[in-house]
């Protein structure tokens, strides 16, 4: 296996294969938005996302700026994603709609499961491969590698990974993409992503 | 493919065997069997349970009285795995457990909400590997199965304890009243009046092991697959095409063909939509004559856990030689004709498919084999 490419996108700015790419305004509130805007797409659907559906989402077109995906098959390519804290910033929106606002959000709920950011990124790509979802204490390198190993040895031909958390005004994503070229992926490629 | 798949299928082997299953119907899998065979279902009308204090039919479990029901559980299903297996399976460097949920202990909310998870597994089972936790909507626990033969093919354990869990709270009943998906009445998933959702709780574990379980029940572990929809993250395909696909993989993966599918433990939620669609995917299979039913008539929807209990619940069927009824099917619903089962039967079931689909557009399902 071999990276393809490696997106990292927080509120400092995006940084594609160890390069800074964007850099954000320190002032502003909705950094999501702002990436949104400069990327200069149409993707209304953008909009309604959660906070993990919109990293994932911003990521993955930094990712495809770099890597072509459209020479794999709609089911050649399985999403491998994990985080710490499931959907923890829209489960205390959620939760406050009927304890606090008054009655339970229905477009608050179906985005408390951290796994909806897989289904939007299959949406907009049409992709109809595996899809699974992790809950880990920490990123951990040796996970991933091990469950790429899996899908590519089940007949994946790349695997579309991604480390994506919203927990108390702590944002973090990172989208990598490895295939199934010979080659090797170490444990501290991975960190040097995840740290950059 | 075919002979490719059964290649790899000779070089793993991989068995599932019972580890406990505690649902409204029972703490134990026999005592839960013996009630499934009566017909009896733990699904009744929970006074107030509603967000207006409305009475929703839900698969309540009555051995739950602390203010943490999560916990509670969770502890007691350790604690039985204990009784059952001995503590030296656990903390054996060659077993893995995982654990399947959607909502974990959501009433710890601010607090991380999967920490109580790891600690109570950590304690109780003192495994030598960290538990390996996924949360994938309602597919996760057909998902958790399929990694733990992930984990047995690549030779990285021989045993894998997979734990399907999930509880009823305000949380996720709300929630399902705001989407309008809850039923009134007992839900009857394929039936012409099928009205929506009973939300249930239970925790069912299974042990996935390359070792094959002497003087226990078991069956072989064939293959499994997951696929999305890529169509609506909270509304079922129209065309099936994610459980088209993932039923396909996994059938390409077992070495198998459809016509060796002797029953199918379909998901069956009892929505319009849901089980619609499984019947367009089961009738693109060729899959209409299959004899099949949902358990959710049994235990409720019980999400993360709903997939082991679901497979636990098979096994004990091709174990018996017995088919149950699906409960609350009457009369065909769907528009693609399918034989869901209003009666039991008596019938040898050698091979048997399990399907789940849920929110995020995901589809998985598996093939177990009864040993001989």
């Amino acid at each position: 296996m071999r990276i393809l490419g490696a997106c990292k996108v927080s509120k400092e700015g995006v940084i594609v294969n160890n390069e800074s790419k964007t850099e954000l305004l320190a002032s502003s509130d909705d950094w999501k938005k702002e990436l949104y805007s400069s990327l200069k797409i149409d993707y209304p659907k953008f909009h309604k996302m959660d906070a993990l559906a919109k990293m994932a989402f911003l990521s993955f077109q930094y990712l495809e700026q770099v890597i072509e995906t459209d020479r794999f098959q709609d089911d050649e390519i399985a999403m491998l994603f994990a985080n710490t804290y499931s959907s923890y910033d829209t489960d205390q929106k959620y939760l406050e709609s009927y304890t606090v606002k008054g009655s339970p959000s229905p477009s608050l709920f179906v985005y408390t499961l951290p796994n909806i950011l897989t289904g939007e990124l299959s949406i907009f790509k049409k992709w109809y491969g595996e899809n699974i979802f992790f809950i880990h204490e920490n990123f951990d390198p040796e996970f991933f590698i091990d469950q790429i190993n899996f899908y590519l040895s089940k007949g994946a031909k790349a695997c579309l990974c991604g480390w994506v958390d919203a927990a108390n005004e702590n944002e973090e994503c990172l989208l990598f993409m490895v295939d199934n070229t010979t080659g090797e992926i170490t444990k501290d490629e991975l960190l040097n992503y995840y740290k950059q | 493919m075919g002979s490719i798949a059964k290649l790899e299928r000779r070089m793993s082997q991989i068995y599932l065997s019972y580890g406990g299953l505690i649902t409204p119907l029972g703490t134990t899998v026999s005592e839960n069997f013996a009630n499934m065979r009566e017909g009896k279902s733990g699904v009744q009308k929970i006074k107030g349970s509603g967000f207006n204090k409305e009475d929703w039919p839900l698969g309540k479990m009555e051995t739950l009285t602390s203010n943490n029901r999560y916990r509670e559980l969770l502890n007691l299903t350790c604690e039985k795995l204990i009784e059952q297996n001995g503590e030296q399976l656990f903390s054996d460097p060659r077993t893995l457990i995982i654990l399947s949920s959607t909502k974990a202990d959501i009433t710890d909310l601010p607090n991380d909400t999967f920490a109580s998870t790891r600690q109570i597994l950590n304690e109780r089972l003192n495994p030598a590997s960290a538990p390996v936790i996924i949360s994938n909507a309602c597919i996760s626990g057909v998902l958790a199965i399929n990694t733990a033969s992930d984990y047995i093919n690549a030779g990285k354990y021989d045993t894998v304890v997979v734990i399907g869990i999930d509880v009823l709270t305000d949380f996720i009943i709300y929630g399902f009243q705001s989407l309008f998906a809850l039923s009134a009445e007992p839900s009857q998933p394929f039936d012409k009046n099928r009205k929506g959702i009973c939300i249930g709780e239970a925790s069912g574990t299974i042990i996935v092991s390359k070792h094959k379980p002497e003087n226990l029940f078991h069956v072989e572990y064939l293959g499994g697959s997951s696929s999305n929809d890529a169509n609506h993250i909270s509304g079922p395909s129209r065309t099936g095409e994610g459980l088209y696909r993932s039923v396909n993989k996994t059938l390409q993966r077992s070495g198998i063909n459809s016509f060796d599918i002797d029953f199918i433990s379909a998901h069956g939620t009892g929505t319009l939509f849901n089980d619609e669609m499984e019947s367009i995917a089961f009738d693109r299979l060729g899959l209409n004559n299959v004899p099949m039913n949902s358990l959710k008539g049994y235990f409720g929807h019980t999400l993360g856990a709903a997939g082991v209990i679901e497979i636990i619940s098979t096994m004990l069927m091709m174990e018996h030689g017995l088919l149950l009824r699906s409960i609350g099917f009457e009369e065909t619903g769907t528009s693609k004709q399918i034989n869901v089962l209003k009666e039991n039967i008596q019938k040898n079931t050698k091979v048997a498919l399990k399907t789940a689909s849920g929110f995020g557009g995901g589809n998985a399902s598996l093939i177990i084999k009864k040993s001989v």
